[in-house]
């Protein structure tokens, strides 16, 4: 028991630990990429970000399940949420989706 | 030594928490598109699969809700139970059906979304070994109802910790990983094993190609590893999806099943256009050591299904498959028919 966690689960954890406090602070890409001086997306940035959303629903969301109803966007943001622990969905992944989904 | 060990662990998780919450307060304010507040949810499926296996019809139903609460900005609860009435003829094939409903409560977990590259959570979990058990289980979302013969190993609920999360390490690399230990619990409807183990998966979306790995060490009288492999993948080209798993376990035994899908979306018929041909095959070879694991065929076995789904509308799915297992001791027919319903409700302020 010892031996297996000291030499695989324990330093995982630690590796993770380790790239996650140095790198973890690395804005958003929401952040720079779609809000403009009055948090608004410009027509340009929307239709960028609809079509990666887009992208990222069909590829993320669609190989596990069938497209689910449209909701408001805090109804979305919670099932968002779900599905990045759920299907471990990446941040960018979290991003694109929830603009995706509350845009259409 | 067994207090140094424990120590160890708890200097490990201290050391994650405390890292993810330094890397979360660093993180700025989101912008206004992603200010929505995420509200309560009840959500969950309902399915009614009547089965005929070897001639005995079981009729199965299931009412499988998932609760998701919200808890501050990093926080959220979330838990899901599954009640189940696999009802059978008092004598074989007459008489009125009867059977008891099974209670579980799979999962009731806090996770904390530390930043961008971890999710920590702990409470009751579903175990991330192999993908069947986390991401297919539902019947609202498997494409074959029965389930694969090597699902009883590994998988389940465990009590404990977990770290996890997605990360992309490229333009078309998506790494995750979960990585977890479960203490153990013969607590009714909370039972769990006393093991830890990882997984870690390669997601390359341009290929719509994922294919991962786990590993589990079980701590109980019967020290031993489970080994698992698992890949899916959706060709750009053409509405197909191809799932498998594959699990080695000297003490349980080995196996693995291969499933494909077509959905017909470029039928000429809008009503084709629902349908999902399916098809799945596997193999189970079963050890030595039968009784360790109860729940797995006690030997070798190969079954093969085929069926379709036909999508009424996003929620509501029937279905039907017919399959033949192949045994030793003799061959048998499984006939599922049945409906699936997905739903979701808000359970607090949607504006």
């Amino acid at each position: 028991m010892k031996a297996f966690v000291t030499r695989m689960v324990l330093p995982f954890a630690l590796a993770i630990t380790a790239a996650s406090a140095v790198a973890g602070n690395a804005p958003r890409p929401a952040q720079s990429a779609v809000a403009g001086s009055e948090g608004t997306p410009t027509p340009e940035l929307n239709e960028k970000w609809m079509i990666e959303g887009q992208k990222r629903y069909l590829i993320n969301c669609g190989r596990c399940h069938q497209s689910p109803h449209l909701f408001s966007p805090r109804v979305m943001s919670m099932a968002v949420r779900h599905m990045r622990v759920r299907a471990m969905l990446t941040q960018e992944d979290m991003d694109y989706l929830l603009y995706y989904m509350t845009h259409q | 030594m067994q207090n140094r060990f424990a120590r160890a662990c708890w200097l490990a998780t201290a050391c994650v928490g405390l890292c993810a919450v330094v890397a979360a307060q660093q993180d700025a304010a989101p912008p206004s598109v992603f200010d929505a507040k995420p509200t309560p949810i009840l959500s969950g499926g309902v399915a009614f699969v009547p089965t005929w296996e070897a001639g005995d019809p079981t009729l199965v139903s299931i009412v499988s809700p998932v609760v998701l609460v919200p808890l501050g900005n990093n926080f959220v609860f979330e838990s899901r139970a599954e009640f189940e009435g696999d009802f059978q003829r008092r004598q074989g094939n007459s008489g009125d059906f009867t059977g008891a409903i099974d209670k579980s409560l799979e999962y009731a977990q806090v996770d904390y979304i530390g930043n961008r590259y971890v999710t920590f959570t702990v409470g009751r979990f579903l175990t991330p070994f192999n993908i069947f058990n986390e991401r297919l289980y539902p019947n609202w979302i498997r494409n074959t109802q029965s389930d694969p013969l090597i699902f009883p190993i590994g998988t389940g609920s465990d009590n404990g910790v977990m770290l996890r999360g997605g990360v992309e390490v490229g333009k078309d690399v998506t790494l995750n990983y979960a990585v977890y230990f479960s203490t153990l619990s013969n607590l009714n409807h909370l039972e769990s094993e006393r093991h830890a183990g990882m997984r870690a998966g390669i997601f390359m979306p341009h290929e719509r190609l994922e294919i991962g790995g786990s590993v589990q060490h079980e701590f109980e009288d019967a020290r031993f590893n489970r080994y698992g492999a698992h890949l899916v993948w959706q060709p750009q080209r053409i509405p197909f999806d191809l799932r498998a798993e594959g699990v080695y376990s000297h003490e349980e035994g080995n196996g693995l099943w291969a499933e494909g899908a077509y959905r017909l979306h470029n039928a000429g018929p809008a009503m084709l256009r629902r349908l999902q041909l399916v098809a799945r095959t596997q193999l189970f070879y079963a050890s030595t050591f039968t009784a360790l694991n109860p729940d797995l065929p006690a030997t070798d076995t190969k079954r093969t299904e085929g069926g379709f789904n036909y999508y009424l509308n996003d929620g509501w799915k029937a279905l039907a498959s017919y399959g033949r297992t192949f045994t030793p001791l003799g061959n048998s027919n499984i006939w599922t028919v049945g409906m699936t319903y997905r739903f979701l409700f808000p359970l607090g302020a949607i504006r």
